[in-house]
C-alpha cells in the first residue's frame, strides 16, 4: 500500500510542479559530480598525454648511478613500457676541430610519448632512431664543427646522419653550451668513454596506465636514495609542472566546493519538502496510519524523488561530457573514461545528500501530530539545530572524501564551510539586529520591508548564510579562475619568443641587433651567459651532493656550474622578496628557491670560481623568479661591474612569424657561430594545455555560478513561505499590489545587498587564505567588487523575490488566504 | 461503560502550560455518547470545544481523566494504539476540508480505505463519490474543485471505512448558506443510513439543531442545553444566518 501510495504522491507532485526545487538540486549536484569527474578526468588525460610528451615518458628515475635491476624487473612484470638511456658530456672531433657535446644514448623505444623533431622530414629516415654506428646531432653543432660528415667519439668514428630540431624531453634550457647527439645506447660501450668515476646520468622511462604507475611508484620510490630522483608532469623542472599542478587544485577545489553548494541547495530544499507535508503527515495519522506506515511511505517518496533526479543528474552529466568533448580535439574526444567512476560517484552523491540532508527535516515530519488537523500552528518536535548540522557535516564529509578522496582536504573545505557559515549567520544576525525597529505602516514600501527585516531577524540570518555563501564561493572561483588564467597568459602572451639566440660573441651582439631591427624583429634584452661555480658561503667550503652521500661531511652546494648574468635592473618577470637589487658594486641577487636550499640569507658572501679565478660578492637581495616562463631566467645576477672582466657569450630571445622564417636562414648564414633554438613548437603545445585547463576551469565557474542560483532560488523560496501569511493579511487590509512587491523586493534586496556586502568580505579573507597557502598567486584587493557584489546581490534576490510576490499576488485575496490556513 | 456507549468521558481535564501559568482548558467533563446517536457541541470561541474533539478522537491526550472510545480506554493507549483505534473505528470531517492537494477526488477518497487496507478501494470510493453526486469530479484536484465539493469529497472520505464515529469540526463552517445546506443534509443521511455515531463541533444553531442531542460548552464546562433551540426559533428560519455565536 505504502509503495502504491508513495509512487501516486510523487507522480502527482512531479506532474504538479511541487518537486521541481528538490529534484533540481539533485540533478544539479549529481551532475556537477558525474560531469566534472568525467570531463576532469578527460582532460586531465589529455593535459597528462600533452605534459608527458615534455618528459617523453609518464614517470623517470634519473640517477647518478646505475638503476637497481629489481626495480626495472618490477616495471616490467607491471606491464610498464620502458626504456633506459644514458646521458654524459664528451669531446667529439671532426678533423682539426673539437667540442664538448652532451651525448644522449638511448635504446629502441626511446621516446615513449613524443616525438624527436628533425630538421628534416622524419619520413626521409627509415629509422626512428639513429642506426648503430651513426649519430644524430643538434643543428648547432654542425655549424660549430663546420658540418662535417662524420666526427669521433672516443674510440670510434660515427657517422652523422640527421639534424635534430628538438628531442621531446631535453626541457627548456637555452643555456646548454654543449649541443646534444643522440646516439644508440649499445654503441656506447665501444666508445670507451665512459670509465669508472665518469660523470653520467642514468635514465629510465616508464609509461603505462594511470594504475600500473601508481603501483610502480609505491614500489619505487621508497627504493631510491638521496641522490636519484623520480620525476614526473608534476615534478618542478617540468615546464608545465606548476600549470598542472595549480590546475589540479583549483578543479578539485572548486569542484568540492560546487558539490557543497549544491548540497545546501538540497539542504534548503529538502526543509521546503517536508514542510509542505506536514498537513498531509497530520491527516494520514488522523486516519490512523503508523508512524512506521508513514516512514515507509516518505522514505519510498524521497527514493522515488531522490532517484528521480539521479537518473536526471546522470543524463546531464554525461550531455554535460558530450558537449564538452564536442569541443575538444578529436585525439583527446576519442578517449573515453572508464564508466563505473563517474556513475557510482553520481549515485553516491545523490543519494548521500539527499537522505542526510533530509533525515533531520523527515524527523520532524514524522513527529508531526495528528492534532495538527485541529491545531494548525502545530509542528514536529524540535530536536534541536545540532543534529541537523551535524547530519549536514557528516554528508559533507562522505561526499567530499568520496569525490576527492583525500581526508586533508575534506577537512579543509569542511571546516572552511563551518566557519564561513558560523562568521556569516554571526555577521548577518549583527547586521539585521542593528536596524531600528519601525512600524508597519502601510504606505511606504522600504518602512515596511526594514521592519519586516528585522521582525524576521533570525529566519533572515539563515537566509543571509545562505544567499551570501553562494555569493563567497562563486566570487572566490571566479577570482581565483581569472587570476590562473590570466598569470598563464602572461606567461605565455601571444608573442611569447619562439626563438633563443645563444653563444653570441660580444663583437657579434651590435651587428646582430642591427640585423634585427632591419627585419622589423623584437628582441628580448639580451643578456651576457658566464658559467662560474659556486664555491664557498661565508667562507665555508662547498661540497656536492654525491660526496654528501658519501659521507663528507660540510655544507652542501650546487654540483653543476651556473650560468651567471650581470644586470643593472631587476627582470621584469621576477620579483623582489628581501633586501635591494645590486645597488652596490659587488652585490649579487639570488634567486629564491636556491636561497632557501642553501639556506642562504641576505648579507651572507658567496664565492665563486669562474674562469679559474674567485670572485666573493655579498647578497643584497632575494628574488622570486617565475621559472615556466619561457624566459631566460638566472639563479644569480651580478653587477656589470663584478663580470665585465670576464669571457662572455650573450643570449638574446624573440618573436618571429611563421611567415618571416627566411630571417633564420639569414642569421645561420650571416652569425655561423651563433646557434638558434626554436621552442615554436613547445609553445605551441604549452598554449594547446592551457588551453584545455582553460576549459575546464571556466566549466567549473559554469556550475558554480548554476549551484549558486540554485541555493538563492531555493532560499527565496523558503523565504516566501514564511511571508505568505503576512502578504495574504496586508492584502486584504488593502495594500496595494504595487506597496507589497515593492516592500518584498525591497526586503530582499536588501537581505541580497547585505549578503553581497558580506561575501566581498569573506571572499577577499578567503582568497587571501587560498592563494598564500594553495595557490601562489599575487594577493590583492578587488575594488569592483565591493560594489558590484552588494548592488547585484541586491538585484538578484530582489527581482527573485519580487517574481515569486508576483505569482502569489495573481492569486485573489480570498486565494492567498485559504493558500495560507 | 453502558452496554451501547460508544464515548464515555469521566473527569475528564486538560489543561496547558502558558507564560502567565497553567490554563484550564477542559475541566472535569463527564459525557456518555451511545451507538448511532449524533451529538452537536456548541459553544463560544475558545470554549474548548475543539480540544474536547480532539481528546475524544484520540487525537490528543488529557492531563487527567478517563475517555472510552469503541470500547478502549485511551489514557491507557500508546500513540500507536490511538492510531490503530482511528483506524478501525474512527473517521473526520473538517472545516478546511483537509484534502491532499497533489491527490485529485478519487484518490483522496481511497486514501483512508487504503490505508486500512480496504479491498476494492478504488471501487469504493467511485461509488461514495457518486452518492455524494461528485460522479463527473473524480480526477479533478482539489483546487478545481468549490468549497462545498471539496467537503463533499471529504464526506466521501470519512463514509468509506464505514466508521462507528464521525467527529467533525466546523463542517460547514467555511460554506454558504446554500452549500452548508447541501452538505448537512448529505452527511445526516449517510450517517442515518450508516448507522454511525456522529459528534458535531459547531457555532450553528441549525446544523447542531439536527443533532438528537445538543451540548453547551462554556468556559470548559459542558452541560446538557435544550433550551438553545427556543432561543433560535425566530431565527430558524432566517435565509442567512445559520450561524450565531452562543453566548
Amino acid at each position: 500500500m505504502e509503495i502504491q501510495l508513495a509512487w501516486r504522491l510523487f507522480k502527482r507532485e512531479l506532474q504538479r510542479g511541487q518537486l521541481g526545487l528538490i529534484v533540481l538540486a539533485i540533478t544539479l549536484a549529481v551532475l556537477s559530480v558525474t560531469g566534472l569527474a568525467r570531463v576532469s578526468e578527460r582532460l586531465q588525460v589529455a593535459i597528462n598525454g600533452q605534459a608527458s610528451t615534455f618528459i617523453a615518458a609518464d614517470r623517470i628515475i634519473n640517477s647518478p648511478v646505475k638503476i637497481d635491476e629489481s626495480i626495472l624487473v618490477k616495471a616490467d612484470e607491471l606491464g610498464l613500457n620502458r626504456v633506459s638511456s644514458m646521458k654524459f658530456n664528451s669531446m667529439v672531433f671532426a678533423g682539426q676541430k673539437f667540442q664538448l657535446v652532451t651525448v644522449r644514448a638511448v635504446e629502441e623505444g626511446y621516446p615513449l610519448k613524443g616525438k624527436i623533431e628533425l630538421n628534416k622530414k622524419e619520413e626521409e629516415h627509415d629509422s626512428a632512431l639513429p642506426k648503430a654506428g651513426h649519430l644524430w646531432f643538434e643543428s648547432r653543432l654542425g655549424g660549430l664543427l663546420a658540418y662535417p660528415n662524420a666526427l669521433e667519439l672516443g674510440d670510434r668514428q660515427f657517422n652523422l646522419s640527421a639534424e635534430i630540431a628538438r628531442l621531446p624531453d631535453a626541457g627548456f634550457n637555452p643555456f646548454a653550451s654543449a649541443p646534444l647527439v643522440l646516439m644508440r645506447l649499445e654503441d656506447v660501450a665501444s666508445t670507451g668513454v665512459i670509465q669508472p668515476g665518469s660523470r653520467v646520468t642514468y635514465l629510465a622511462q616508464f609509461s603505462g596506465n594511470e594504475a600500473q604507475l601508481a603501483q610502480f611508484e609505491m614500489y619505487a620510490k621508497p627504493l631510491l636514495n638521496s641522490s636519484q630522483r623520480w620525476v614526473d608532469v608534476r615534478s618542478g623542472d617540468s615546464p608545465i609542472a606548476s600549470a598542472v599542478k595549480r590546475a589540479e587544485r583549483f578543479l578539485l577545489l572548486a569542484s568540492l566546493l560546487g558539490i557543497a553548494l549544491a548540497c545546501a541547495a538540497i539542504g534548503i530544499a529538502a526543509q521546503r519538502y517536508c514542510q509542505r507535508h506536514y498537513d498531509v503527515v497530520a491527516m494520514l495519522k488522523t486516519f490512523g496510519a503508523s508512524v512506521k506506515q508513514i516512514r515507509t511511505l516518505f522514505g519510498i517518496h524521497l527514493l522515488l524523488v531522490t532517484l528521480f533526479g539521479v537518473i536526471l543528474g546522470l543524463i546531464g552529466g554525461f550531455t554535460l561530457d558530450a558537449v564538452i568533448t564536442s569541443f575538444l580535439p578529436i585525439e583527446i574526444a576519442a578517449y573515453s573514461p572508464p564508466l563505473m567512476r563517474p556513475i557510482l560517484l553520481g549515485l553516491g552523491t545523490g543519494f548521500i545528500s539527499a537522505f542526510m540532508f533530509s533525515a533531520y527535516p523527515l524527523m520532524r515530519l514524522l513527529s508531526i501530530p495528528p492534532l495538527r488537523v485541529l491545531q494548525r500552528q502545530l509542528e514536529g518536535v524540535e530536536l534541536g539545530m545540532w543534529l541537523h548540522v551535524l547530519l549536514s557535516i557528516i554528508a559533507m564529509a562522505m561526499l567530499g572524501y568520496l569525490y576527492s578522496q583525500s581526508v586533508q582536504l575534506t577537512l579543509i573545505v569542511l571546516t572552511g564551510v563551518l566557519l564561513l557559515g558560523l562568521l556569516l549567520s554571526g555577521l548577518g544576525f549583527l547586521m539585521i539586529r542593528a536596524g531600528h525597529s519601525i512600524g508597519m505602516k502601510t504606505t511606504n514600501p522600504l518602512q515596511l520591508a526594514l521592519a519586516g527585516l528585522r521582525r524576521r531577524a533570525k529566519h533572515n540570518a539563515i537566509q543571509l548564510v545562505g544567499f551570501s555563501s553562494a555569493l563567497v564561493l562563486l566570487l572566490t572561483i571566479f577570482a581565483l579562475r581569472q587570476d590562473l588564467l590570466s598569470e598563464w597568459q602572461n606567461q605565455l602572451p601571444e608573442n611569447a619568443p619562439n626563438y633563443f639566440l645563444v653563444n653570441i660573441a660580444p663583437d657579434e651582439s651590435v651587428p646582430l641587433s642591427d640585423f634585427l631591427v632591419k627585419n622589423r624583429v623584437k628582441t628580448t634584452d639580451i643578456y651576457p651567459v658566464i658559467r662560474g661555480r659556486l664555491s664557498q658561503i661565508n667562507g665555508e667550503e662547498l661540497i656536492s651532493s654525491e660526496q654528501a652521500d658519501e659521507g663528507v661531511a660540510g655544507r652542501r652546494g650546487i654540483s653543476r656550474e651556473l650560468n651567471l648574468t650581470w644586470r643593472d635592473q631587476l627582470p621584469e618577470n621576477n620579483e623582489l622578496i628581501q633586501g635591494q637589487f645590486n645597488a652596490e658594486d659587488n652585490d649579487v641577487s639570488v634567486e629564491s628557491g636556491v636561497a632557501e636550499r642553501l639556506d642562504i640569507q641576505l648579507g651572507d658572501s658567496l664565492t665563486f670560481v669562474i674562469d679559474n679565478q674567485e670572485v666573493t660578492v655579498n647578497v643584497s637581495s632575494i628574488r622570486e623568479v617565475h621559472w615556466e616562463t619561457l624566459q631566460p631566467n638566472f639563479f644569480m645576477i651580478f653587477t656589470r661591474r663584478t663580470l665585465a672582466s670576464f669571457a662572455y657569450t650573450s643570449m638574446a630571445s624573440f618573436y618571429l612569424d611563421e611567415e618571416k622564417s627566411e630571417v633564420i636562414l639569414q642569421i645561420i648564414k650571416q652569425f655561423p657561430t651563433v646557434s638558434i633554438i626554436d621552442v615554436g613548437n613547445m609553445v605551441k603545445q604549452l598554449r594547446q594545455i592551457i588551453d584545455q585547463v582553460s576549459l575546464s576551469l571556466t566549466l567549473v565557474l559554469v556550475l558554480v555560478v548554476l549551484s549558486s542560483s540554485l541555493v538563492m532560488i531555493a532560499q527565496t523560496e523558503a523565504g516566501m513561505a514564511t511571508r505568505q501569511r503576512e502578504l495574504a493579511v496586508l492584502r486584504t487590509f488593502g495594500a496595494s499590489g504595487w506597496l507589497l512587491k515593492m516592500a518584498t523586493g525591497l526586503e530582499f534586496a536588501l537581505l541580497g545587498g547585505i549578503a553581497g556586502l558580506l561575501a566581498v568580505i569573506v571572499a577577499e579573507f578567503t582568497l587571501y587564505l587560498l592563494k598564500t597557502q594553495v595557490f601562489e598567486l599575487n594577493i590583492y584587493m578587488h575594488w569592483p567588487w565591493w560594489g558590484i557584489a552588494p548592488v547585484c546581490g541586491a538585484l538578484t534576490v530582489a527581482l527573485l523575490g519580487g517574481w515569486r510576490c508576483r505569482q502569489l499576488l495573481q492569486k485573489s485575496c480570498s486565494e492567498l488566504l485559504k493558500f495560507t490556513t | 461503560m453502558s452496554k451501547n456507549s460508544v464515548i464515555t468521558v469521566k473527569a475528564l481535564v486538560k489543561s496547558v502550560a502558558t507564560q502567565e501559568g497553567e490554563l484550564t482548558i477542559l475541566n472535569g467533563i463527564n459525557l456518555d455518547v451511545k451507538c448511532g446517536e449524533s451529538v452537536a457541541i456548541l459553544g463560544p470561541s475558545g470554549s474548548g470545544k475543539s480540544t474536547l474533539l480532539g481528546l475524544l478522537a484520540a487525537l490528543d491526550s488529557p492531563s487527567s481523566g478517563e475517555i472510552t472510545l469503541d470500547g478502549e480506554a485511551l489514557q491507557l493507549m500508546a500513540e500507536e494504539g490511538k492510531a490503530a483505534l482511528r483506524k478501525k473505528s474512527v473517521s473526520f470531517i473538517f472545516q478546511s476540508f483537509m484534502l491532499v492537494d497533489t491527490l485529485n477526488a478519487l484518490e483522496n477518497v481511497m486514501l483512508p480505505a487504503e490505508l486500512a487496507g480496504i479491498d476494492k478501494a478504488k471501487e469504493k470510493a467511485q461509488t461514495m463519490l457518486t452518492r455524494v453526486g461528485l460522479s463527473h469530479r473524480l480526477t479533478h484536484f482539489p483546487n478545481q474543485l468549490s468549497g462545498g465539493e471539496q467537503q463533499r469529497v471529504a464526506i466521501a472520505r470519512a463514509f468509506i471505512c464505514e466508521p462507528k464515529v464521525l467527529f467533525a469540526d466546523e463542517p460547514t463552517g467555511n460554506l454558504d448558506a446554500v452549500n452548508s445546506q447541501k452538505v448537512a443534509d448529505m452527511l445526516f443521511e449517510l450517517n442515518k443510513e450508516s448507522d454511525t455515531t456522529l459528534v458535531l463541533v459547531t457555532h450553528d444553531l441549525v446544523l447542531a439543531k439536527r443533532c438528537e442531542r445538543q451540548l453547551l460548552m462554556n468556559s470548559g464546562e459542558l452541560t446538557e442545553e435544550s433550551r438553545l433551540f427556543k432561543l433560535d426559533e425566530s431565527i430558524e428560519t432566517s435565509t442567512d444566518l445559520h450561524r450565531v455565536e452562543v453566548n
